[in-house]
């Protein structure tokens, strides 16, 4: 019997945002508290997980038209890059550097090239938590 | 489109909220964070992603602003003519639009560009006729004012 799931459709609609706007919250704390590209993108995934559950696969693809493999690798690429760009300065691979820059609305903010190798570490997350949840789900 | 922008305002709260910084600079990065998530998730609305239409209200205005001032030389350089060699003419123009306010907004639009005027709409709202003060050519005067205005007016309503 097909049920219908307006009340989940809805809610799922409202709280996906909030869910993947303290995903970048925690994304962007890691640096001085709790969080990170890990746990950020895993919570991201879940967000995606909650619209798999409240629609169907066929709707999230057509929604978020994205290819987790290839994201996979766009941060991979990411990690690898920000690493082998201290080569190009003659520093050790994966030197780290950072400066403080006075932005027009985050005020004094440190710019610093491991927030890059965080978002590496994002992407590979979200594309791999979502590519094993789709190949899995889309087996008969 | 309402919902879209309640979500932002909402999403630019709950930032504020994580962050407990309560300035507007903080209530900016949440618009602006939150705008991105509602971009990506473009196609789970029925609506279009409202910022276009926000973009198509700023082009009307655009487009309003430069018709004003290029209508307001042509009416200078009637009056300043020696002789008064104009051809006034009232036209019916056929409109698309169908909701109230875009007739009055295309109505007020076509009045405060001068030259042209809004005399009557007719009962059924698909006429508005026109006093022109000067018109050489009538199908180009419509012609004129349905691409610009009613198409800019078309876009913000789609």
């Amino acid at each position: 019997m097909k049920t219908n799931d307006v009340i989940l459709q809805t809610v799922t609609k409202v709280t996906l945002f909030i869910i993947i706007l303290f995903s970048i919250h925690l994304f962007f704390a890691g640096h001085y508290y709790p969080g990170g590209g890990f746990i950020g993108g895993l919570m991201t995934s879940g967000a995606i997980v909650l619209l798999l559950l409240a629609f169907d696969i066929k709707t999230v693809k057509s929604i978020l038209p994205i290819d987790y493999i290839k994201l996979t690798a766009i941060g991979l690429l990411f990690a690898i890059g920000t690493g082998a760009g201290a080569l190009l300065f003659d520093m050790p691979f994966l030197t780290h550097a950072y400066t403080y820059v006075n932005m027009p609305l985050l005020g004094k903010t440190s710019l610093h090239t491991a927030v890059l190798f965080d978002t590496g570490v994002y992407l590979v997350v979200i594309g791999v938590t979502m590519t094993i949840i789709q190949t899995i789900g889309e087996s008969e | 489109m309402a919902f879209q922008i309640l979500l932002n305002f909402i999403l630019a709260f709950v930032w504020m909220f994580l962050k407990t910084s309560y300035s507007p600079a903080s209530f900016f990065v949440g618009y602006l964070l939150g705008l991105l998530i509602i971009y990506m998730f473009r196609r789970f609305f029925h609506t279009r992603f409202y910022l276009l239409r926000v973009v198509a209200v700023l082009n009307l205005l655009y487009i309003f602003l430069r018709e004003l001032l290029l209508s307001n030389i042509a009416v200078l350089k009637v009056i300043l003519r020696p002789k008064l060699n104009i051809r006034p003419a009232i036209f019916a123009l056929p409109t698309e639009l169908k909701e109230d306010w875009e007739i009055t907004v295309l109505a007020n639009l076509i009045t405060l560009t001068p030259g042209t005027l809004v005399i009557d709409v007719s009962p059924d709202n698909k006429i508005l006729y026109v006093h022109a003060m000067d018109v050489s050519d009538i199908d180009e005067a419509i012609q004129g004012i349905k691409n610009t205005f009613e198409k800019a007016i078309m876009e913000v309503s789609r």
